[in-house]
């Protein structure tokens, strides 16, 4: 029963995003236009490109898709709302995400078209650079739960939010999973401007539309894990809990669009240079004090 | 058990297939992907046989490991996509019977070993988590750390040796250096 009330909030959560995409895109608030959207890429031709590497071609979005959904698995809606309850569930989550690279790099390769080519390979690089910047936050937020179970995580906040308790290491996750989602300012891989559309450019139809709902799933999972690791989770007054988990959640997904719509794209060799030199550095100092922090209140 | 016995067996075949499917294609990418999905099978291995910890942390570690290695592998073969036919493999005759001498040597120890009494029931996976953590902070790490350190100074070394040297020989005019 878990499994269908979390993948229903997930893809309710899914449209909703996608109405705000399309709203602050067109201008016009629209809650049938990702639906007519999808029906739209169904309707189209599906092209496949001269001498591609077709396995990858046509694994990539399913791929992309899947990884998306899994990480999901372990976020919990409310304390007995969450599909899969691992003792190691902080690490299955960076587990599941990792694939999300396997899936761009093969989204890049498959088509054989430079761009996308191009894309793929950038997302490597932007791997290098954000990588350090989910594993490290997340140690931090495991070391005040002393625990790896997302549940126990959400547990030890209920006096304290992570966001107050290590403000740090919410600015460093937050950044990181715009990284990861590769949502402006961190498009790398798509670039609209420079590679017209990178790992997206060769693909139509039915594929391109499952790469956007790849695409949209991984921004609500990595909003729902901000909500675990630093928002309270399902924590929050009058409403029951699971409301109080999708509404944190929709709330970081928004921000994460609306945060990009004023940035300029960054530039690959800025974005590896200030996260190593400055963001894995602070990520070890956001340890520092989570780790005195917690020897002095215990 | 038996059901175990069964995911066991049957990650443990996908691990060898896509192994076997490394040395099968002439693509660079697909090569490393291949054996990406290896050891993801491997992983899937520790999962089936109740070590959550090791299991998730292998099939996260390759994930990204064999993707770097893909990268590698693109930028320093002639025809990373395997359009040219390119074979493979090399030195055919020694690697089959060094292939075939380590297979036997592993059969054996696994048959020969005395691998001491099955476990009857294994701890719960937060109780092996804490222990490894333990164990880790613990006893062994003297170990890991220099096992750490080790390969710190490997990569900074290799990347030293990597890097072209640059000469000022030309008067210090760099361009011609190169």
């Amino acid at each position: 029963m878990n499994v269908v009330i979390v993948l229903l909030a997930l893809l309710g959560s899914v449209w909703l995003l996608a109405v705000v995409e399309g709203w602050t895109t067109t201008g016009r608030l629209s809650l049938s236009a990702p639906l007519l959207s999808g029906l739209a890429h169904l309707g189209r031709e599906s092209i496949v490109p001269r001498t591609p590497d077709r396995l990858f071609f046509e694994a990539a979005p399913i791929l992309f898709l899947i990884v998306a959904v899994l990480g999901v698995t372990v976020l919990p809606l409310a304390p007995t709302l969450v599909i899969a309850d691992l003792a190691t569930g902080a690490l299955f989550i960076n587990a599941a995400l990792a694939y999300v690279l396997v899936a761009l790099i093969m989204a890049g390769w498959g088509p054989n078209g430079a761009y996308a080519m191009i894309g793929g390979w950038r997302f490597l690089g932007q791997l290098i650079a954000y990588a350090m910047l989910i594993v490290m936050p997340i140690t931090a937020v495991a070391m005040r739960a002393e625990s790896l179970v997302t549940t126990v995580i959400v547990a030890s906040q209920e006096s304290l939010w992570n966001i107050v308790y290590q403000p740090l290491g919410f600015v460093l996750f937050f950044i990181a999973a715009m990284a990861l989602a590769f949502r402006a300012p961190f498009d790398l891989p798509i670039a609209e401007g420079e590679l017209g559309g990178g790992v997206d450019a060769e693909y139509t139809g039915v594929r391109r539309a499952v790469l956007r709902l790849a695409r949209l799933t991984l921004v609500v999972t990595l909003a729902a894990a901000t909500v675990v690791f630093y928002l309270g989770g399902w924590h929050g007054p009058l409403l029951p809990p699971w409301a109080w988990s999708l509404i944190k959640t929709l709330a970081v997904a928004v921000s994460m669009l609306l945060v990009g719509r004023y940035l300029p794209r960054i530039r690959e060799a800025d974005l590896m240079r200030w996260c190593w030199t400055l963001g894995i550095p602070l990520a070890l100092v956001n340890i520092i004090i989570v780790g005195l922090l917690v020897l002095v209140v215990s | 058990m038996y059901a175990q016995a069964f995911f066991v067996a049957i990650f443990g075949l996908a691990a060898i297939g896509f192994g076997v499917w490394v040395f099968r294609t002439s693509s660079m990418v697909r090569s490393a992907l291949a054996l990406l999905f290896s050891q993801t099978a491997v992983g899937c291995m520790f999962l089936a046989m109740q070590t959550e910890f090791l299991g998730v942390l292998q099939i996260m570690m390759m994930a990204t490991e064999m993707s770097i290695m893909a990268i590698f592998m693109v930028m320093f073969m002639m025809d990373p996509g395997g359009l040219g036919g390119m074979d493979m493999t090399h030195q055919k005759r020694f690697s089959i019977g060094a292939g075939v001498i380590a297979g036997g040597v592993a059969i054996a120890v696994a048959l020969l070993a005395d691998w001491g009494p099955v476990t009857p029931q294994a701890p719960d996976a937060a109780m092996q988590t804490r222990e490894l953590g333990m164990e880790l902070l613990g006893r062994s790490m003297l170990i890991f750390e220099t096992a750490g350190i080790t390969i710190l100074t490997a990569m900074i070394a290799a990347t030293a040796v990597a890097i072209p040297v640059q000469t000022l020989a030309n008067g210090g005019d760099k361009e011609d250096s190169e």
